[in-house]
């Protein structure tokens, strides 16, 4: 056995994807809107696929969403993780149709709802790659979301790489001053010990976390943060320009043409 | 002056305590004053300033007494949103104050939920008066210690409070740090009429940025004094756990009446009283003794490489080709500014992570051919917070876990010796971070000692503890010699390198900068400014002096003078 430092798949990687993702820092098409036009550009995208039965219309829309994600700068983590999921579904699919004594046109309706689930969810990747915390929770504000609402995504975000490297510490104990064993067969003993580690190590990072978060409300209460009078300051904060309106009209445009040539592949 | 804060005859009880935290706590602080509170753990320092903004009565409802004036305002008549305009409030544990991702929105965090339509300006303004402006679009999470401190700072200085608490500045960020902080509170003292009221154990912070010092003892202030005059009471302070500084602690040692503030005055006073060290032979200088047989080396360390990734994904290289040996009854001190690789060598030289390039051998076993599990047999790694190594529900399952999962089957009598050896049996079956900040550093050397490491690894064993724990840390790391072979200690503490160190390892942007005894390095003025490391207060007294060598603790000091007897030409 031979240890050596490994720059992608490994814990450390994980973190650094989920990182940039919530963060944003790839920036990307939809990172320099405002998060408003995001937001809405991403419910467009997300409710079209369910307004037709038309396949044609749904591999159009499932292109859109799919240059939009690569214009957003998805990183690999996330792209990797959707690509497991839209292929399992659809061996899923084949499987499920093949069992169940169903035909093509069995196959061929549950392909039709993994795609439409597939658009959406690119299109929901796309969006929320692009927002960072703060533009995201000002966003919400603007459309109206309560207060706490908003500032709880903000602060869930900011928690993010704490608990990361909170988890990491106290799972780095755990592996190191427990009881070791041997590998097993495929490692499955390995994986099941780790297993118990990563359960284990919820009871110290709760206890360490409650303790932490103490301040934080104690600070937030001096911070005039249950005085609530700054969401007009926050939403006045946002502007929608040229971009945004220029990528909303595109993709609208983009949207009733892939309408269009439903009715036209299945005329024509 | 006017006063902006006046307590009469304040007394505050907890829900469900049995009796007060606050007695009877009549206090005035005058505007413009920069006050230290001061007082041992548990006398209610922390307690008395919350009262200032108004969290104690407002968010913890408990029985209040007495009448609290800030700024004109009646505290219980008030809430703790408009006292915090008057009053900014920084805590010991600031990284869990900062709420927002970047440090801009942090800063205008608080005049934004105040509706404060300049929040920008002002956001802009407590950043440059902090001298962070050029931080304002980094994240949080990316700031070192020092950095998110005065980020903390800046959120509430955005307020233009008049009155700014700060809960022990020295805890958690190194000593050049700390002083850059304390400068910045005197700046904003002097220029812009601010009062500050912090509280510190440090005496030597104290004696030399506070103007009066509030001495607090069971949930009453026994005295509020002029800076001066509290220093003059030594032996007062010693008795309610603030050993004097050095400095103060040196002319008693030498029966020189008198309080110095600076290393110039103190060496004016035993200048002026004539006293001459003469034991210059009789300090022995443990680094100095060299081993009968050649050394057996514990770690060794050659041409290491290693790095991380960063967010941005390129390659951030911490450590340069080290090259390093760790012989049996090494201790060794590695120093250098954050950032330094301190903690990555440390890992590495643990097997935790192995290295990029290079290789290590630690106790025989090259750190690539085992798992970081198996290495844990040879070398103990104790992290940085205590808590992070309490990961059962009590000290004595926290010290058995490693010798009873290793099936050793005197683990029980193992753990108990080792128990008893830091003293603390009697805290054996409570959850770790139930216990004080020196006791929880002890049961993470009990945790490592039960480890039976050839090599134990501390990082900052010695960080946010209070003088009298760091010296029993300090003491108790000494005892334990023995039962280790080597030990690697990375800190910022100067004490801990002059009283424990045989060797320090100067580290800077992850080279070896230099690799020499404690009184050598205390010697060398160039390192000392390169590495941004500030020797104890003795030191730096025998050093202006031209004592030779230089005493590296006051019982050295003391030594120097009585030992050979010098002369007092009174």
């Amino acid at each position: 056995m031979s240890r050596k430092t490994r720059d992608v798949l490994s814990v450390e990687w994980v973190k650094l994807e989920l990182i940039r993702t919530a963060y944003a820092t790839r920036g990307g098409l939809f990172a320099k809107m405002d998060a408003r036009m995001v937001i809405g550009w991403y419910l467009m995208l997300a409710v079209a696929p369910w307004l037709t039965h038309s396949f044609a219309t749904i591999i159009a829309l499932f292109v859109i969403t799919a240059v939009s994600a690569a214009l957003a700068r998805v990183g690999p983590l996330v792209l990797g993780l959707f690509l497991v999921g839209f292929v399992t579904d659809f061996l899923y699919a084949f499987l499920a149709a093949w069992m169940f004594g169903g035909d093509a046109n069995t196959a061929l309706a549950l392909v039709e709802i993994n795609l439409k689930l597939a658009t959406v969810s690119l299109a929901s990747i796309a969006a929320f790659v692009s927002l960072d915390p703060e533009k995201l929770s000002t966003g919400l504000l603007a459309l109206g979301a309560p207060e706490l609402l908003a500032f709880g995504v903000s602060y869930g975000y900011r928690m993010m790489p704490i608990l990361f490297e909170e988890f990491g510490v106290v799972f780095t104990g755990l592996r190191l001053r427990s009881a070791p064993g041997a590998r097993g067969f495929l490692g499955l003993r390995a994986l099941w010990r780790w297993g118990t580690y990563a359960v284990q190590a919820f009871y110290p990072i709760f206890l360490n976390t409650a303790k932490s978060v103490r301040t934080t409300v104690e600070s937030l209460e001096t911070r005039g943060f249950t005085a609530r009078q700054g969401r007009e300051l926050r939403i006045a904060r946002l502007s929608i320009g040229a971009l945004d309106v220029t990528v909303v009209a595109v993709t609208l445009a983009a949207v009733i043409a892939a309408f269009a040539i439903g009715p036209w592949v299945m005329t024509g | 002056m006017t006063a902006i804060i006046e307590l009469d005859r304040v007394s505050f009880r907890y829900p469900g305590a049995s009796r007060d935290t606050l007695r009877n706590v009549c206090l005035t602080i005058e505007e413009g004053d920069f006050v230290a509170v001061i007082g041992g753990n548990g006398s209610g320092k922390t307690t008395l300033c919350k009262t200032f903004n108004g969290l104690v009565p407002h968010y913890w409802v408990g029985e209040f007494a007495g009448e609290a004036t800030v700024a004109g305002l009646d505290t219980y008549d008030s809430s703790v949103a408009e006292l915090s305009s008057t009053v900014g409030y920084v805590y010991q544990d600031f990284q869990n104050q900062l709420v927002r991702p970047r440090v801009r929105d942090e800063v205008e965090f608080g005049p934004m939920n105040f509706g404060m339509p300049d929040f920008a300006e002002r956001g802009r303004q407590a950043m440059e008066m902090l001298g962070i402006d050029h931080l304002a679009e980094r994240f949080v999470w990316q700031l070192s210690g020092g950095q998110a401190h005065l980020t903390a700072l800046a959120s509430v200085l955005a307020m233009r409070p008049r009155v700014i608490v700060v809960d022990e500045p020295v805890a958690e960020v190194d000593p050049a740090g700390a002083h850059a902080l304390y400068e910045r509170l005197t700046q904003l003292n002097r220029e812009h009429g601010i009062t500050v009221v912090v509280i510190e154990h440090h005496a030597e912070f104290i004696s030399q940025y506070a103007k009066s010092v509030v001495l607090m003892d069971d949930g009453a202030p026994v005295w509020h004094l002029p800076a001066a005059e509290a220093a003059a009471r030594a032996a007062e302070l010693e008795a309610h756990g603030i050993p004097a500084p050095q400095i103060i602690d040196a002319c008693a040692a030498l029966d020189l009446p008198g309080a110095p503030r600076t290393i110039a005055e103190a060496a004016a006073i035993v200048r002026g009283a004539g006293v001459t060290p003469r034991g210059a032979s009789s300090v022995e200088d443990a680094a100095g003794e060299s081993p009968a047989c050649p050394a057996r080396p514990v770690v060794t360390a050659s041409s290491l490489t290693h790095g991380y990734r960063t967010v941005a994904g390129d390659l951030m290289t911490v450590l340069h080709g080290i090259d390093l040996t760790v012989d049996a009854g090494d201790r060794i001190a590695l120093v250098g500014g954050n950032g330094a690789g301190k903690s990555t060598l440390m890992r590495l030289l643990g097997g935790l992570q192995v290295p990029r390039e290079g290789t290590i051998v630690l106790d025989g076993v090259d750190t690539r051919s085992a798992s970081s599990a198996r290495l844990a047999d040879h070398a103990a790694y104790l992290f940085q917070r205590p808590e992070q190594m309490f990961l059962k529900d009590s000290i004595r399952s926290d010290v058995r876990l490693h010798p009873a999962g290793r099936g050793r089957e005197d683990a029980d009598a193992l753990v108990d010796r080792v128990l008893d050896r830091v003293r603390l049996t009697p805290f054996a079956d409570r959850d770790g971070r139930t216990l004080s900040g020196g006791q929880q550093r002890r049961a993470t050397l009990a945790i490592g000692l039960a480890m039976g490491p050839a090599l134990l690894l501390a990082d900052e064993p010695t960080a946010s503890l209070d003088v009298a724990s760091r010296d029993s840390v300090i003491a108790m790391l000494d005892e334990l010699s023995d039962t280790i072979a080597a030990a690697v200690v990375a800190t910022h503490d100067m004490h801990l390198v002059a009283e424990w160190a045989t060797r320090v390892v100067v580290l800077e942007q992850g080279r070896i900068l230099a690799d020499l005894a404690p009184r050598a390095l205390f010697g060398d003025d160039a390192l000392l400014t390169r590495a941004r490391l500030v020797p104890p207060q003795i030191v730096s007294l025998g050093r202006e002096l031209g004592m030779d060598p230089v005493p590296l603790s006051v019982g050295q000091w003391r030594d120097a003078f009585t030992a050979a007897g010098a002369e007092v030409h009174a």
